[in-house]
């Protein structure tokens, strides 16, 4: 009996199938402080939030050839909250006139032994990096600004080191799939930081 | 000197070609001037070759000389002055050379003269002493003249800064509409949120920013206010800023709740009446834009506030349902009563101004459950900015921290319903209504009762401070003037949301008097002989039970016997000793007079003819009457 393929479909059943809309962008580290500012303007009324994550990266070889990624991340200044493991799916192509990315997106919620977890089940950590940043809010729209640090020692989260001189931005909303004026939010959200941040978006493919 | 050019003196010799003949049609022939060759032969026939050779030298330096002064002159002349001595009179440019020369010579000696003087070592130049200029005019003439001068240049620079701020004035004037606009604008930005979209300015007046999920845009447009006539006067309340908003917003908005006893027909229901409210007055200070702005925002609210009222109305199961008809939801809190929560929006159009605005009556608005409308959708508001739903770490998504939790942990359906408030808006405020009618009714219970008995006195202590959902209230039962001996009886009522809990300290109301008989006989010194709360002679109430109590005066003459029964009313009687008594049976087996001390039978009094306010008056009295006075 041939194990079920690893599937790079949208994950369905069960739930409501939610798709991730983002940008992104980055600023150099002299302009953290003005975007700082204006997205304390243009954002919700709350005191500001400061974060500090850890997120490992795992892969799962399988017989395909591009291996299933998980996302697991831990907040490392929040004692007590949940580990979060996240699936994102490939890139949802062809609409020139969706302004974000949009992928297939599964958030879950765990408890601490996820890594075992997951090493049982035979993925294998990639990579890890740890976040250090703001969150903001505007009504679903989740506004990220953080900047990336290279773990040097495997395991060891205090010997980090910033990975450039500048800070990702990002925006994202998760919203149930189809709803499309969603982006066109997020386009007029963006406007609104043009001179200080350009978020676009941006294809991983390309990158590569 | 400086700054004067040395002037060029050319001169030109107005060499006109003889004319040699004039042909016959008028052209003339000019006979051909000498070449220099013939010139010089000519010249050469001229020279007296026996004069001396010194002569020649001088001549020949001093026109080498002028010959470099001498600009644009012909090479004629040059030849002529270098090589002949010849007469001055043969020589027509002689005198001005002559003359030039001299010129030169003096500018020379001037110059001369000139730069010595400026050394000052050799030579110094003096003035010329002169007299002393009679004065013209007296000083004091002078002085006024200097003084009219300066005063006058003083003015002029006065008059130059006056025409200078008059021609400011007049462009302020005219440019009054450009200026107020950008000042007005700029008040209208310290209070609204302003943004730039094209050539379009869009403000919000939603309270998104506030936390609200009400999908209403909530945008309003600023526009500049251009049709003003300048030639006309500026009317006072000229504003060069207006704003325009949503059409749906326009008006004035207020959530009616009321209480009302009977249930209307059900074809009464949607014809709720759109109250024109009288336009709140607005604050003297603010533009007419802010409180065109306040009162959109309000509408606002007030819409969002019966939306989430009548998406609850509908969702909720509740054993009576509730009733969403146009802009009205009706609820049945208690059988018989029926609550009624409304939107009343009225917008400024001509056809409802024409319908009179009718009053509301007092009892009709329950002003107290609007403003808890309005705080409790702020709460929620506030729930949704606060920090519990920021997610760490933060690739999560939005949602309560405890919610996230309850997958890893494990929660079971009760815990999580212990994390979700499962109670809406409109619960809310049912069960605030209830409490409120509740309330009132317990209260004129109380006062009905307090107005139709006198003897006890009923007191009512309402605690000032309340929660929502319940009020206490300490009923006192007492006789006026003897408060506190007869302190026995105390009600606690706790009123809630559906029920009102009596916490008595003792006994009932009958037992009042009784008790207070037994106070004051504590107080006289009378002997409590029996005392029962509940008697099983006489006739039955309907409530409850009597009560009696027999009391001895302090000698052991009289008693007091009293029967309080809370329907059949009190029932006292004395008790006299046995010498007292006329009609009493002779009988010989008493012998001794001392057995006619003891006491005998029992007479009753006619209570309502006794002196006294209340019946611990008339009880107080009646011992003191039945006790001898010591004297």
């Amino acid at each position: 009996m041939e194990a079920p393929p690893v599937t790079m479909m949208p994950v369905t059943g069960g739930t409501i199938n939610m798709m991730e809309y983002l940008l992104q962008g980055s600023v150099l580290d002299h302009s953290l402080e003005s975007l700082i500012h204006r997205l304390r303007g243009l954002c919700d009324n709350m005191e500001p939030e400061t974060f500090l994550d850890h997120e490992m990266v795992f892969l799962l070889k399988g017989q395909q050839a591009s291996p299933f990624v998980l996302r697991a991340r831990r907040s490392m200044d929040r004692a007590g909250a949940p580990w979060h493991l996240r699936y994102l799916g490939q890139p949802e192509m062809g609409d020139k006139n969706r302004h974000a990315l949009v992928r297939n997106c599964v958030d879950i919620a765990t408890s601490e032994n996820l890594t075992d977890f997951l090493m049982e089940m035979g993925f294998r950590m990639d990579h890890e990096f740890v976040a250090k940043g703001h969150l903001f809010r505007k009504g679903i729209m989740k506004i990220v600004v953080y900047k990336i640090f290279r773990i040097l020692v495997p395991g060891n989260t205090d010997s980090t080191e910033a990975l450039s001189l500048s800070y990702l931005v990002e925006l994202s909303v998760v919203a149930p799939a189809g709803q499309d004026m969603v982006s066109d939010d997020m386009r007029n959200f963006a406007e609104q930081l043009k001179p200080l941040v350009h978020l676009e978006k941006i294809d991983p493919k390309r990158l590569m | 000197m400086s700054g004067v050019r040395a002037v060029r003196i050319s001169i030109e010799s107005a060499c006109e070609k003889q004319v040699q003949e004039v042909g016959l049609d008028g052209t003339e022939t000019y006979l051909q001037p000498l070449s220099m060759s013939q010139n010089l032969a000519r010249l050469a026939q001229r020279i007296d070759f026996s004069q001396g050779s010194g002569s020649e030298e001088e001549e020949a330096a001093g026109p080498d000389g002028d010959a470099q002064d001498w600009a644009g002159a012909g090479a004629e002349p040059d030849d002529e002055e270098g090589l002949v001595k010849f007469q001055p009179s043969l020589w027509p440019w002689d005198s001005v050379r002559n003359n030039l020369r001299s010129a030169l010579t003096e500018m020379c000696v001037l110059y001369d003269v000139l730069s010595i003087v400026r050394d000052k070592k050799f030579m110094t130049l003096d003035p010329v002493s002169q007299d002393a200029l009679p004065p013209k005019q007296s000083p004091q003439t002078l002085q006024l003249i200097s003084k009219k001068k300066s005063l006058a240049g003083a003015a002029q620079i006065l008059l130059k800064g006056a025409e200078r701020l008059t021609k400011s004035v007049t462009e302020n004037q005219e440019n009054k509409l450009q200026r107020d606009f950008n000042s007005e604008l700029l008040r209208l930005r310290q209070h609204w949120k302003l943004r730039k979209v094209g050539d379009k300015i869009l403000g919000d007046l939603s309270y998104r920013s506030a936390g609200s999920l009400f999908p209403h845009h909530g945008t309003f447009e600023v526009i500049k206010n251009t049709d003003i006539d300048l030639d006309k006067k500026i009317p006072e309340d000229y504003c060069p800023l207006d704003v325009q908003i949503p059409s749906d917003l326009e008006g004035s908005a207020y959530i009616k709740v009321s209480i009302q006893k009977q249930a209307p027909d059900i074809g009464d229901l949607g014809t709720v009446n759109l109250f024109k409210r009288p336009l709140p007055k607005s604050k003297p200070g603010s533009p007419h834009w802010q409180t065109k702005l306040e009162a959109a925002q309000n509408v606002l609210l007030c819409k969002e506030i019966f939306a989430q009222l009548s998406r609850e109305a509908v969702q909720i199961k509740s054993q009576i349902p509730h009733i969403v008809v146009k802009n009205q939801i009706i609820s049945q809190p208690f059988p018989s009563l029926q609550l009624s929560i409304s939107l009343c929006h009225s917008s400024n159009d001509k056809k409802s101004q024409k319908c009179a605005p009718e009053k509301p009556g007092p009892e009709d608005h329950l002003y107290v459950l609007e403003h808890n409308l309005h705080l409790l959708i702020r709460e929620f508001h506030k729930q949704t900015l606060s920090s519990i739903v920021m997610p760490h770490p933060a690739s999560a998504p939005f949602g309560h921290k405890r919610m996230r939790l309850s997958g890893p942990q494990a929660f079971d359906k009760n815990e999580i319903n212990s994390i979700q408030s499962t109670e809406g808006l409109l619960e809310k405020i049912i069960k605030q209504a209830k409490h409120i009618f509740l309330r009132s009714r317990t209260a004129a219970t109380i006062d009905s009762l307090a107005s139709r008995i006198e003897d006890p006195q009923i007191q009512a202590h309402w605690s000032n401070i309340n929660d929502v959902y319940e009020s206490s209230v300490k009923v006192l039962i007492t006789s006026q003037g003897y408060e506190q001996i007869c302190k026995s009886i105390q009600l606690q009522l706790n009123i809630g949301v559906e029920q009102v809990r009596v916490v008595h300290r003792d006994g009932r109301m009958s037992q009042h008097q009784v008790h207070a008989v037994q106070q004051l006989a504590k107080v006289m010194g009378w002997q409590v002989l029996s005392f029962s709360n509940h008697v099983g002679l006489g006739p039955i109430e309907s409530i409850g039970n009597a009560s009696a109590i027999t009391v001895a005066s302090p000698s052991g003459d009289y008693a007091i016997s009293v029967r309080n029964g809370p329907e059949s009313g009190s029932k006292i009687m004395v008790q006299f000793p046995r010498n007292q008594c006329k009609d009493l049976p002779k009988s010989d087996v008493l012998q001794d007079s001392k057995w006619s001390h003891l006491r005998g039978p029992f007479k009753e009094v006619q209570w309502n003819k006794m002196e006294g306010r209340n019946f611990v008056y008339k009880m107080e009295l009646l011992m003191s009457a039945l006790s001898p006075c010591l004297l």
